[in-house]
């Protein structure tokens, strides 16, 4: 009996353990199916949303009238400053998504922007925040849903590349993969946390891999090497914080504005320093955008790249109450270089315009606040 | 090794042996009724933590204002947790109690809390809703009905409190509960003893929780085998010790006790060793396995980033059989 029960524990460890080794595809071997292709035109318009964090505190009912208001606000200023055929033309959910969720906010979240989608005209297109692994359900399913939601642009092969949500969107003169791509938007999953060593009382950020940005050098060289990109991930690498060093201690002129309230709560080890900027930044590479820092948007062109975190979405977790009476010397410069005299939170949105097949673009911030005397609504350009 | 189990559950070392038909039955149904309530504690536990782990978060990050939003959104379910608790104990004054009388007067009083703890969810919600805090019944988030079906769920412990009260004025005098008795520990420490127990019970919990979502939302797919099988192990231990100590150990007559105590501990120290040794092995292979398998099956675990928790689940039938070991130790001397 006892040798016996040893045997079937024996076989379903083999089981588990063979289920786990399934080797995935090679990435530099299956360049193609890493690529989505949508329609380019001048003044094509990316909102970026991050850290929207549905928990288990979370009202559903809440939270959606405030992306409801946000999408209309953002639609409408489109609208108001490029003509009236203007839209949003794709929506950025730039991790982070959940946290502490289960699968009713999934499908709710899913269905709320399935929705919208087919209201404005836009697609969306997801990645991973370090935060979205830690809830009630199995990181398949939450992938499987953003695989077969009709608007969603998300894709994930078992492949050799960490992470999960490593693609790109090129955008084409026709919108398919037989013309030439114009912009290239790459989304990169930076992880989410790992310890040095297994007694390690405390982990550390994760980053993008070397093996990721290899990829994506391929990836670009294959769409032509003339392509401008923007890249999207969620943890900030350590350019973020070598251009703040740079910036407020040895007296940098680097073009910077917005809020830089706390750390990037990047890795912060030189020995786990990313090195997709560095090389990226000879490809092409013209901006990237991140979230998780919830009181940072703070945005700087560094080696010849507009880096920024973008405004935090909605009010779950945390966020920065900004108080223009305040003696805190970062929340006054922040202040001050967008303009606002009246206290507001840092939550809002990202929108950056592609103006030209010449990879240049113009970037906004909105910090939207719900109030009962008429909401506080403010965009500022970079 | 076979012969050894069969000894260990031998009908003859458990109190219901001896025992009448009805009192057998009535000390069977009520460890059911105590399973079932421990499980159904242990899911409102998680609740709990998701919770609160979310409102810590808050906290952490300096936005105490969003903590107490979402405290008072959530009040609900944490008090759903004392609600359950209150059931479990109404359960547990009859399970373990040393005097029909004594078990009477405890079973009352945690009855009556348990229907405070519900009227307050219910008086609670309605308040709120009426204030306009809920903007509906059914406002959605963590489930379709929140706030509703806390406020059913609320009912439900108030029925069954209201019962168990009915049951000892009415219906005890004809129909005693005779079930066996398992005396509390002596006097003389029980306050340490009753502390650490519970702590000992809400890791057990933790455990229970985290094998049970473990199975279904640990992905395994992603090459992280060996530690997602490394915390199943440790978290179905750490609920596996509580278990084996509250169903098996204490419904031994207490001269097998001194018998089975030291066996039992070196068994369970034994496999908690091989469990933790695994789980950092498995580790140590898997460094970033924490924060990839899905791991919302322990909550306070990834919160700012720590380990701390987890290695706490790892640890708890280690400690746990260490003490029952000197305890074994202690009584063979004696």
């Amino acid at each position: 009996m006892t040798k016996r029960i040893i045997c079937i524990l024996l076989a379903v460890l083999a089981v588990l353990a063979l289920a786990g080794c399934a080797q995935g595809i090679k990435s530099s071997e299956h360049l193609d199916d890493y690529v989505f292709t949508v329609k380019y035109h001048d003044n094509f318009n990316i909102l970026q949303l991050t850290d929207i964090h549905w928990n288990a505190n979370s009202s559903a009912m809440a939270s959606k009238t405030y992306l409801d208001k946000l999408l209309k606000q953002a639609n409408d200023h489109i609208v108001s400053t490029q003509g009236s055929g203007a839209k949003i033309d794709l929506v950025e959910i730039t991790g982070d998504s959940f946290m502490l969720a289960n699968t009713y906010h999934v499908e709710t979240f899913v269905d709320f922007f399935e929705a919208k989608a087919e209201e404005y005209g836009f697609v969306y297109t997801i990645i991973w925040g370090n935060h979205d692994h830690h809830s009630l359900y199995n990181p398949n399913y939450l992938a499987d849903t953003y695989k077969n939601a009709k608007h969603c642009l998300y894709l994930e092969p078992k492949d050799d590349l960490y992470g999960r949500s490593n693609f790109v969107i090129n955008l084409t003169e026709d919108g398919t993969r037989a013309t030439k791509a114009v912009w290239m938007i790459a989304n990169l999953d930076s992880g989410a946390s790992f310890s040095e060593t297994e007694l390690s009382p405390f982990r550390d950020y994760d980053y993008i891999r070397p093996e990721q940005t290899e990829w994506w050098l391929a990836e670009h060289a294959a769409a032509g090497e003339d392509v401008p990109c923007i890249a999207y991930y969620h943890i900030p690498q350590d350019e973020n914080a070598k251009a703040w060093e740079d910036v407020t201690e040895k007296g940098a002129d680097y073009k910077n504005k917005y809020f830089k309230l706390e750390g990037f709560a990047d890795n912060g080890n030189e020995k786990y320093a990313s090195d997709f900027i560095d090389k990226a930044k000879d490809h092409g590479l013209k901006a990237a955008f991140m979230g998780h820092a919830h009181n940072d948007d703070w945005t700087v062109e560094y080696m010849g790249v507009v880096i920024g975190c973008g405004v935090k979405t909605g009010t779950e977790l945390y966020y920065a109450h900004i108080d223009t009476e305040s003696e805190d010397e970062a929340m006054k410069a922040g202040l001050k270089s967008v303009g606002i005299t009246e206290n507001f939170d840092l939550i809002g949105a990202s929108l950056v315009t592609l103006t030209g097949s010449d990879g240049s673009f113009d970037l906004e911030h909105l910090y939207y606040n719900e109030r009962t005397d008429g909401d506080f609504v403010r965009w500022v350009k970079w | 090794m076979g012969k050894m189990v069969m000894k260990m559950f031998d009908k003859e070392n458990f109190v219901f042996s001896g025992l009448e038909g009805k009192q057998k039955k009535q000390g069977i149904v009520l460890i059911v009724c105590l399973a079932v309530i421990y499980v159904i504690t242990a899911f409102t536990f998680m609740n709990f933590l998701y919770c609160f782990s979310d409102c810590i978060g808050s906290i952490v990050c300096a936005s105490a204002d969003v903590a107490l939003r979402d405290a008072l959104r959530s009040m609900p379910i944490f008090l759903s947790f004392f609600l359950t608790l209150g059931g479990l104990m109404v359960c547990q004054s009859f399970y373990r109690n040393e005097s029909k009388e004594i078990a009477a007067k405890k079973a009352k009083k945690h009855a009556i809390i348990t229907i405070v703890i519900g009227a307050v969810i219910i008086v609670y919600t309605v308040v709120m809703r009426i204030l306009g805090r809920y903007l509906s019944l059914v406002e959605g988030a963590p489930s379709p009905l929140y706030p509703l079906d806390a406020m059913l769920y609320a009912l439900v412990f108030i029925c069954l409190g209201v019962g168990v009260l009915v049951y000892l004025k009415k219906f005890s005098e004809a129909h005693p509960y005779a079930g066996p008795s398992r005396p509390l520990a002596s006097k003389k420490g029980r306050f340490c003893h009753n502390f650490f127990t519970t702590l000992w019970m809400l890791f057990a919990l933790y455990g229970f929780c985290g094998f049970f979502y473990g199975l279904f939302i640990i992905d395994f797919e992603n090459g992280y085998v060996a530690y997602s099988i490394g915390v199943l192990i440790a978290s179905f231990l750490a609920f596996c010790t509580f278990a084996c100590w509250e169903l098996y150990y204490n419904n031994l007559k207490p001269e097998k006790k001194k018998d089975q105590l030291f066996k039992i501990a070196l068994i369970s120290l034994c496999l908690s060793v091989a469990s933790a040794v695994f789980y950092f092995v498995a580790l140590k292979f898997n460094l970033d396995g924490p924060a990839n398998v899905g791991f919302g099956i322990l909550p306070i675990a990834f919160s700012a980033s720590v380990n701390i928790a987890t290695m706490l689940v790892v640890a708890t039938p280690l400690i746990a059989s260490v003490a029952a070991l000197i305890k074994g130790l202690v009584i063979r001397k004696k």
